[in-house]
């Protein structure tokens, strides 16, 4: 200190104040650098955990245990034999069974559809009720009432699920109503980003056996697809083209929608129209579809369907034993 | 050696030395600007001017002392220490209680004595200029809180106080004290004293500089409008106005100057209220879509063109649809604290509150037909619940409700997913076949339409007062109820409720009316077309915003006004612009 060499009397007494002061405030601003860093990943610490974990609560990806991964949908008609009913649902619940999936088999009736709309419309309330009812469950499969699961080995995820799998099987860049319509399948999608799996049959889009991503597009397709003015609108084979409708005008229906081979989900028994029997049911498909059996006042589902059910019980009682 | 000369040498050989004990020796040049270098490391600016100073006193006023001053003279800076306390008191007034404290502040009095004799106040000037070259701390103790604070921070520095520049400073201060004398006016000395004083609380003034310079740029239009538009800042880019321009005048209807005049002001306020907020501004001009014509959808562009505006402006969140007769009356507002920062306030979801529709919410899943049997409902809870999720962040579209149900004349999409799907299936054409007849208002009927039939619609729709977005001025849906007089009772975010006084005013939620006195947001002329004078609206609710808005300056001046021509003045006011405005719009 400069007052060393300079003998005044209150020399002593002043500078203390100085000097602790700036001793301290030289520690602590060496003890704040030294502790910055420390601080600092400290804080951004933190803040990567809030977001972790804010992240983690609000995605909607969390699944309770005991989820099923796929719920099977189909609508039964009351009016249907009562046997007939027990054979369709005991199809089902057999291949649910062997994948831990579940099952969900609503009434046609159970749905206020307006009047003079065809039953066959309650497929889309029906899908939307299964949705809230297993709402953690990713995928919904409905298969119509007319068709039998004739392959249980496979699980749907194997089958066609799989991302990979669905980009594999995915028909890109064709009409999406055939034979020419102009809109066309999406030539590059991923499979993350499918959300809804349908086949085509001669005709058209084959709505006997899909597949639908639960979540908000399920709920904006299904509910747009239910809208009471295109079931007053008399569409000829009423939610068939009412859906082939909106997924040629809506984009953001198409861009969600894969095509995949028709016997990967729905092979017909019979072939509708000339067609060449691209979609003819063989032994070892996954589905059977009776396709038509119940509007044809000709033909009888129950019937036409009693071989293929024994030979569904052979397979099934074959398994059993091994 | 010239005296200039040798002083000059002196200080250099000072500054040499001084700066051993801050920095490693340097070679010194010589010259003036090194010199001056030297010094502002240690002083600042000051130290250049005070040197400057001495020398120009040194070359232009003969001066007596051309050697050192003599030790006694001086009063004792051979021993210092020495030296009583008592003398420098009687001596230097001012320089702090006499707490001479180091051996520096000896000279100082010398030169006092020397030039001016003591207790003399300029000479104590002269004594303070002296620390020019030297070290402030000395004298400035127990000046007040600044000067204490300042000799702390200083005393931090520690070249000032160790041992081995003391002496050489000493030398240094007789040097150039020689050249220094009272002689010189008080106001020649000005701004030196200035720059001192600027040199001495350095750090104080420079703050204020910088905080000073601050506001300047703040309230310079750039730098404000950069940090309102930035999207982590002010957050602007985040919205985009569309205007909606020539709406439904096609070839058939001629614009007129009123139509012209109209659109100016209309683009010219939207403008303003842009450039002061940092939004985007897109106008687009609905002639010239004619693409639907054949469609029955001619007013079907407002999807397109809101799917235009967010593939323009990918940034941007909030997408506020504006018709060209509107006006926006409270400029100083901005979207964010108007609305967006409190959105689970400002809007409602449950339709119940406001229903002029009627439409059943929540949607059960049936049509609603009590006589028929019960059915299953199939929705889920979030679609079945009033509210939604209750999240503001689910709300994806805010629309106001007129008398008469949805208003599109001024809402709000959010850039989302959801918003992608109801632009999509807003329109279909299997609807518009059959509905065209029944639908007059083209999208807004569709889109109340698809709210009400489409559940999966309904928890993203919030709804917003009509005064808080869209205020309708009287004529327009009914009649101008007004407010009570002691104000509502409530604010426009909630139901006007059950209260008597309320349900029949602009109160609430239901309130439609423009109010003067609660200050309305936007007005819109909605259907001014039909039957009422749009252009004489437009030019009132420009006047009004005026009259509303007007700063401090102006005020002044249009009292000063009404008080020189009361007369004039009060034609014009009391008009409040009505009647002139049909003048100037033919």
């Amino acid at each position: 200190m400069p007052g060393m060499q300079f003998p005044y009397p209150r020399k002593s007494s002043t500078p203390s104040p100085y000097t602790s002061a700036r001793a301290s405030s030289y520690t602590r601003r060496r003890t704040l650098k030294a502790l910055a860093p420390y601080i600092l990943g400290g804080v951004s610490l933190l803040w990567l955990l809030i977001w972790l974990f804010s992240g983690s609560s609000t995605s909607s990806t969390y699944r309770p245990p005991g989820t099923p991964e796929v719920v099977i949908v189909t609508t039964i008609d009351p009016k249907l034999s009562e046997s007939y009913k027990k054979n369709i649902k005991e199809n089902r619940q057999d291949y649910a069974s062997r994948h831990g999936y579940a099952t969900f088999f609503p009434n046609t009736t159970d749905y206020d559809l307006m009047p003079n709309s065809p039953e066959s419309w309650s497929t889309i309330p029906a899908l939307r009720h299964a949705m809230t009812k297993w709402p953690h469950t990713p995928w919904l499969f409905y298969l119509t009432g007319t068709a039998l699961i004739m392959n249980p080995a496979q699980s749907l995820q194997d089958m066609v699920l799989e991302p990979r799998k669905l980009e594999s099987l995915m028909i890109t860049d064709k009409p999406v109503v055939p034979p020419d319509s102009v809109i066309k399948t999406f030539s590059h999608l991923r499979g993350e980003r499918v959300d809804f799996v349908l086949t085509q049959d001669r005709e058209g889009l084959a709505g006997g056996s899909l597949l639908i991503r639960t979540g908000d597009w399920a709920k904006f397709f299904l509910d747009a697809w239910y809208d009471p003015l295109y079931r007053s609108y008399n569409f000829q084979k009423a939610e068939g083209h009412a859906l082939e409708h909106i997924v040629q005008w809506h984009g953001t229906i198409l861009a969600k929608l894969a095509l995949v081979p028709q016997r990967i989900l729905n092979s017909y028994t019979r072939d509708t129209g000339s067609g060449n029997g691209d979609g003819l049911y063989q032994e070892g498909d996954f589905v059977a579809n009776f396709h038509g059996c119940h509007r044809d006042q000709s033909r009888n589902c129950e019937e036409e369907m009693g071989p293929l059910m024994t030979r569904w019980r052979e397979l099934r009682d074959q398994e059993r034993r091994k | 050696m010239s005296r200039a000369s040798d002083a000059t040498a002196n200080a250099l050989s000072n500054n040499h030395i001084h700066h051993r004990d801050t920095s490693p020796p340097r070679t010194v040049s010589g010259s003036a600007v090194e010199r001056g270098y030297i010094e502002e490391e240690r002083e600042g600016g000051g130290a250049r001017n005070g040197y400057g100073y001495s020398r120009g006193r040194l070359t232009t006023e003969p001066m007596s002392l051309d050697h050192s001053p003599s030790p006694r003279q001086a009063g004792g800076w051979e021993s210092p220490g020495l030296n009583s306390p008592f003398d420098q008191d009687h001596t230097v007034a001012g320089i702090g209680n006499g707490r001479a404290r180091s051996p520096a502040i000896q000279p100082r009095k010398g030169y006092g004595e020397l030039n001016g004799g003591a207790g003399v106040t300029w000479a104590n000037a002269k004594a303070n200029s002296a620390r020019v070259n030297g070290y402030p701390s000395h004298s400035s103790q127990n000046q007040g809180f600044f000067g204490r604070h300042y000799r702390k921070m200083s005393q931090s520095l520690p070249a000032y106080f160790s041992h081995g520049g003391q002496e050489d400073r000493f030398a240094e201060k007789e040097k150039l004290g020689r050249g220094r004398s009272s002689g010189g006016g008080s106001w020649g000395d000005l701004p030196r004293r200035l720059g001192l004083l600027v040199s001495r609380r350095r750090k104080w003034v420079a703050l204020v500089v910088m905080v000073v310079m601050a506001l300047m740029l703040w309230y310079r239009e750039p730098l404000r409008y950069a940090y309102r538009r930035t999207s982590w800042l002010g957050g602007g880019s985040k919205f985009v106005v569309i205007l909606a321009a020539n709406q439904g005048g096609g070839v058939m209807e001629w614009k007129g100057p009123r139509e012209w005049a109209i659109e100016r002001d209309s683009v010219k306020n939207k403008k303003k209220y842009v450039a002061n907020w940092g939004y985007e501004l897109e106008i687009v001009d609905m002639s010239t879509k004619k693409r639907y014509a054949h469609e029955w959808r001619e007013s079907w562009e407002k999807v397109d063109v809101i799917r235009n505006a967010m593939k323009k402006y990918p940034g941007a969140e909030w997408f506020w649809w504006l018709d060209l007769n509107t006006f926006i009356m409270e400029p100083h507002t901005s979207l964010q604290s108007h609305i967006f920062n409190d959105l689970a306030t400002t809007t409602y979801r449950d339709i119940n509150i406001h229903n002029p529709l009627h439409i059943q919410h929540p949607p059960n899943g049936t049509s609603g037909d009590p006589n028929a049997p019960q059915y299953a409902n199939y929705l889920d809870p979030i679609s079945l619940s009033a509210t939604g999720d209750n999240k503001p962040e689910s709300i994806n579209l805010v629309v106001p409700q007129d008398c008469g149900g949805f208003n599109l004349g001024s809402f709000f999409v959010r850039r989302s997913v959801w918003t992608d799907r109801l632009l999509d299936a807003w329109w279909d054409p299997v609807f518009y076949e059959q509905k065209h007849m029944e639908w007059e208002h083209k999208e807004q009927d569709a889109l109340e339409y698809v709210y009400t039939n489409q559940p999966w619609i309904r928890p993203h729709v919030g709804f917003i007062s009509q005064r808080l977005v869209n205020a309708f001025p009287n004529g327009a849906c009914g009649d101008d109820l007004g407010t009570p007089d002691q104000g509502c009772r409530f604010p426009l975010t909630t139901p006007a409720g059950h209260l008597e006084e309320n349900v029949r005013r602009e109160c609430g939620v239901q309130g439609i009316h423009y109010q003067e006195k609660e200050r309305d947001f936007l007005v819109n002329m909605a259907g001014c077309e039909w039957g009422r004078d749009c252009w004489g609206e437009m030019y009132a609710f420009r006047q009004l915003s005026y009259k509303l808005n007007r700063g401090w300056w102006e005020r002044q001046k249009d009292a000063f006004t009404q008080w020189r021509k009361p007369k004039e003045d009060g034609k014009t006011e009391g008009g409040n612009g009505g009647g002139e405005g049909e003048g100037e719009g033919r």
